[in-house]
């Protein structure tokens, strides 16, 4: 309803009110404290008229009105408590109960229970009548108390359908459903991914998708906005089931990628109890992805935690307190020369972490010895995309954008606000195209899909810059083999971007670790000059451009300034007030050293993996233990987002806070701390930090935009980086030349849902059906000619490696090719790559 | 696989083809309102509506399977299986329900091992609920393709089912 600024003057319940016209009457009536009852209305969403109970008597109408559809209107005299509207109330909401358990609603021993409830016995204990996970959470429930309902006039029916278990992350009982058609408006109006509407009719009706599909086949992107708006426990998350109310919120950053949404985290005690988006209009706007939504309360809140400090020695584990730790660890630090120590931090720890992590290796260390595992993941690439990052915009230009280009963008269970941004773009009439050569959650909506054929993505693109008008001179001599004979669809998208007044480019993940992707970034990166379209590209790291600006990287000085500048090195002397070192000559033209053998490798919120350089001593400070084949000597509990002050600096450039919500787990600290903790031990002045205020103030004399911690300016910057990264060369490629031998070609990414170096999946129960790592999807076509079915084990030949993987039958997948995502610290060589399959045992 | 076969057989029109809709949808501009006659032609078409239409006219209308499921199962001239050769109506209009029009479907149901809806694996039979045949001084009614089967009892419906191949 738009709001205009005239006033009506209307009367409720004999009090008069002034209200501005446009408003309904449950509007106005919550604008003033009036209490009207509903059940299917909800602020975000559009009146429905559902659920009747918001029936009201207006003077001069006939028969009664629901408030939540009548617009008010001048002179209007209302009255929300006559004995007939309660009455009719009342017999509305018992026809509502007679299909509806209501055991837990209307029980004449409720009252003496709920003293009786609370029980000791070895683990707390509840007794009494729950039949629903969501008892005192439940809106139903508070209705059912106002209107003050003792008995149900109506023989009850249940209807005795089975209550859906099958997908992760929430469970559906829909007997407890009373058809309010909240989360059908929520997933088609708002979220517009159109996953549940009303099925059959009459007292058949059910909520669900096509047929009797899981929502997982259905395309759901488990959002779980649905969730957030039922009324009753119908939609109940699985991690926080029977946990009752949350008592308090604290706002924060999420920490899974790049996109950097604004979460609200459910605090019960000192317990994490789950996220709720944030109505946030620069990013998120109400809106969050399934890693945000669900994921959270079980990293964060997990069991299996590190607690304590311990020490693994001869394959026995033993638990240190923090000063023998502290000790162990000064002691293996201060024999270990600059040359021989290693530091790889994730680029998902705070700003404060990364900044103290390379000013520990700097000034304790000596050594410019500090990376990320980002180098890992964009491998060559990683130049071309710090270029691409230079160029970002504000995401929030989508929503003016009137020709979108995706390029290997997937929004369903990533990114996924951003899908939600461009099917409001398609509602107002943007066009959005995609590249993407594997089938995707917008390849149903986009205007034109242009699927290029593995190896040809180069190619494809370069042909869409030399349709472009040039503007800016390629920087290299573009591939000689563009596409022959340019497929009508492709002149029509370059027609679009050509014509287009504000066009904008989003890069997603799917070229990145293809072995062309250096120039495939930089094609974009001419495109977007040619046509003028802003890009925004969109890391799966949630502080990539952190760690770029506090410097963990051996090339790089905070600020984005390059380490072999004599002139910022003597800067930050002074700041420091120590003598720095040059860069070291071994360093200067390789990346980590992992040929080399190192005395001390120190993991600062990473995993141990065998591509890492072997060391004598390994530190491994993370947030989980390390898996016991890679313990590591020394593990270092730290604490996790939800338990630190801090920043980060999301994909468009903004600085946003996160905020401790809840204590560490044990003993677990700060990342910061630990890395403070150890240089003061080992004797070195300037890591003095009470908090990280504190740090953040430093880094603010070095770095440009940082200030005010409490409220971080927001505003969104793109990089600055004046240093190129040394990328060495890739190997010569295998895919050129058709092979008889390997007639398939399989093409491989990098996963990108991990969290401080650790698989989402390795934790949250709900992710591992939904990020399919180390799992082969076959076209059905190539699995029906090989004689594969689904599940089955599968050998994959190339010229240089045999793997064995599980199958997943996919339609969509182009027949000939194949996809796997592969764990970190896993290669297969070239990508893509010829191969062939067998199954195994066969 | 040949269960397939003699559904392909019967109906002569194989859903998977590109011909069939492009024909269909030749007569749309693709805007949502188009979705209840694309869902008549359809089924005018392949006698009922295939999963295949759902996931074509999803394509072509720009909206979800889910939502166009969802319209279809409300309205109940769209059936979602494959017709069988013969259909039976049993009616439960209010005279055929008094004098028992619930029994015949049941005992057709049981039977059968038919649910309302739906189809006999063989494709022989399928079964409606209809509310009114029109010719209540006959109840209880069973129709089976255009005859009408008055004064039907339990004994004599499986008599008469039988006929019918």
């Amino acid at each position: 309803m738009s709001k205009r600024n005239d006033k009506v003057s209307i009367s409720i319940d004999n009090s008069p009110f002034k209200v501005g016209s446009g408003l309904t009457i449950l509007e106005a009536a919550e604008q003033n404290d009036v209490y009207i009852p509903t059940l299917c209305a909800h602020k975000e969403l559009t009146p429905f008229g559902g659920c009747r109970m918001c029936i009201v008597e207006v003077e001069g109408m006939r028969g009664l009105p629901t408030a939540c559809t009548t617009p008010v209107e001048e002179g209007m005299i209302i009255r929300t408590r006559t004995r007939q509207v309660q009455a009719e109330r009342k017999e509305i909401l018992q026809l509502i109960l007679s299909e509806h358990t209501s055991s837990c609603l209307i029980c004449e021993e409720k009252d003496e229970c709920k003293g009786f409830m609370g029980t000791i016995r070895k683990a707390g204990v509840t007794t009494g009548c729950r039949y629903c996970p969501n008892d005192r959470a439940c809106e139903l429930q508070d209705v059912v108390e106002k209107m003050e309902i003792r008995e149900i006039g109506y023989p009850v029916y249940y209807r005795n359908l089975r209550v859906e278990k099958d997908d992760p992350f929430y469970d559906r009982d829909y007997n407890l459903c009373i058809l309010c058609g909240r989360c059908i408006r929520m997933c088609q109006e708002i979220r517009t991914a159109n996953t549940l509407a009303f099925k059959q009719r009459g007292r058949y009706t059910v909520i669900g998708p096509a047929y009797e599909r899981t929502h997982l086949e259905a395309g759901c992107e488990f959002c779980g906005a649905c969730v957030s708006v039922c009324p009753t426990g119908a939609l109940a998350e699985k991690v926080s089931k029977w946990e009752g109310k949350a008592e308090r919120e604290q706002t924060t950053t999420c920490p899974f990628c790049g996109v950097g949404c604004q979460i609200r985290l459910q605090i019960r005690g000192d317990e994490v109890l789950g996220s709720l988006p944030e109505q946030d209009t620069l990013i998120n706007d109400g809106q969050l992805c399934v890693k945000g939504r669900f994921c959270v309360a079980e990293v964060v809140n997990n069991h299996r935690r590190l607690r304590r400090p311990y020490r693994t020695q001869n394959n026995t584990r033993r638990e240190l307190s923090w000063n023998e730790a502290i000790d162990l660890a000064t002691e293996r630090l201060s024999a270990c020369s600059a040359e021989e120590f290693g530091m790889l931090i994730s680029p998902n720890c705070s700003n404060e972490d990364l900044y103290i992590a390379q000013k520990f290796a700097r000034v304790v260390m000596g050594s410019h010895n500090i990376d990320t595992s980002a180098r890992w993941f964009y491998g060559t690439g990683l130049n071309g995309y710090l270029n691409l990052t230079q160029m970002a915009v504000p995401l929030s230009d989508l929503r003016e954008a009137s020709v979108i280009l995706c390029l290997g963008l997937d929004t369903r269970f990533s990114r996924s606000v951003v899908g939600v941004e461009l099917r409001k773009a398609i509602a107002r009439g943007a066009k959005v195209l995609t590249i993407n050569p594997r089938h995707h959650s917008l390849s149903v909506i986009a205007e034109k899909w242009i699927q290029p054929t593995s190896g040809t993505e180069l190619s494809l693109i370069d042909s869409l810059v030399k349709l472009t008008p040039r503007k800016a001179k390629p920087s290299r001599a573009s591939s000689k083999a563009t596409i022959k004979g340019l497929s009508d669809e492709l002149l029509a998208v370059a027609e679009m971007l050509k014509g287009a007044s504000s066009p904008m480019i989003l890069v997603g993940s799917e070229f990145l670790q293809h072995d062309e992707s250096p120039q495939i970034l930089e094609s974009i990166k001419t495109l977007a000059q040619n046509t003028g379209a802003g890009v925004l590209p969109l890391p799966a790291q949630n502080n990539l451009f952190g760690s770029i600006l506090m410097g963990t990287y051996p090339e790089l000085l905070p600020g984005g300034f390059s380490s072999s500048s004599r002139k910022r090195l003597a800067d930050l002397k002074k700041i420091w007030g120590l003598k720095i070192p040059g860069l070291p000559p071994a360093w200067e033209k390789k990346m980590f050293p992992v040929d080399k053998k190192l005395k001390v490798l120190y993991l600062v919120g990473e995993v141990p993996l065998d591509t890492l350089p072997e060391s004598e001593f390994l530190i491994v400070q993370n947030i989980y233990p390390p898996d016991p084949w890679h313990a590591g000597d020394l593990a270092l509990p730290a604490a996790s987002f939800a338990e630190v002050d801090g920043t980060f600096i999301n994909g468009e450039g903004r600085i946003q806070r996160v905020r401790k919500a809840v204590h560490p787990p044990g003993e677990a600290l700060p990342d910061w701390e630990i890395l403070c903790r150890i240089a003061r031990k080992m004797g070195n002045k300037g890591f003095n930090f009470s908090s990280a205020r504190k740090v953040h103030k430093e880094i603010s004399s070095l770095v440009k935009g940082f200030g005010n911690f409490d409220k971080p300016s927001r505003k969104a910057s793109p990089l600055t980086c004046e240093a190129e990264l040394f990328i060495p060369r890739a190997k010569s490629k295998t895919m050129k030349t058709a092979d008889k031998r390997f007639p398939l070609v399989l093409n491989t990414s990098v996963v990108e849902h991990t969290h401080r170096g650790f698989l989402l999946s390795t934790w949250v129960e709900g992710a591992r059906e939904l990020f399919p790592e180390g799992v082969l999807e076959v076209n059905s076509e190539d699995a029906k000619k090989a004689k594969i079915s689904e599940g089955d084990e599968v050998v994959v030949t190339s010229a240089n490696f045999e793997k064995t993987w599980p199958v997943r039958i996919v339609s969509e997948q182009p027949q000939g090719t194949m996809h796997v995502t592969l764990r970190q610290g896993e290669s297969v060589g070239s990508n893509p790559h010829r191969v062939r399959i067998r199954k195994k045992n066969v | 696989m040949t269960k397939k076969r003699t559904a392909r057989r019967r109906s002569g029109k194989d859903p998977a083809r590109d011909k069939h809709f492009a024909r269909i949808f030749s007569e749309f501009r693709g805007e949502e309102g188009d979705l209840i006659p694309i869902l008549q032609k359809t089924q005018e078409r392949f006698g009922f509506i295939p999963r295949e239409a759902v996931r074509r006219i999803a394509r072509f209308l720009k909206i979800s399977e889910n939502q166009i499921y969802g319209v279809a199962s409300f309205y109940s001239q769209f059936r979602f299986t494959a017709p069988g050769r013969n259909s039976i109506k049993v009616c439960l209009g209010t005279a055929c329900h008094v004098r028992g029009g619930q029994i015949l479907c049941d005992a057709v149901e049981r039977e059968l091992d038919l649910k309302p809806g739906g189809t006999t694996e063989d494709r022989r039979y399928d079964l409606e609920r209809v509310a009114c045949l029109g010719c209540c001084a006959l109840a209880p009614v069973v129709q089976v393709n255009a005859d009408i089967h008055s004064r039907m009892t339990v004994i004599r419906l499986k008599e008469t089912l039988d006929k019918y191949e």
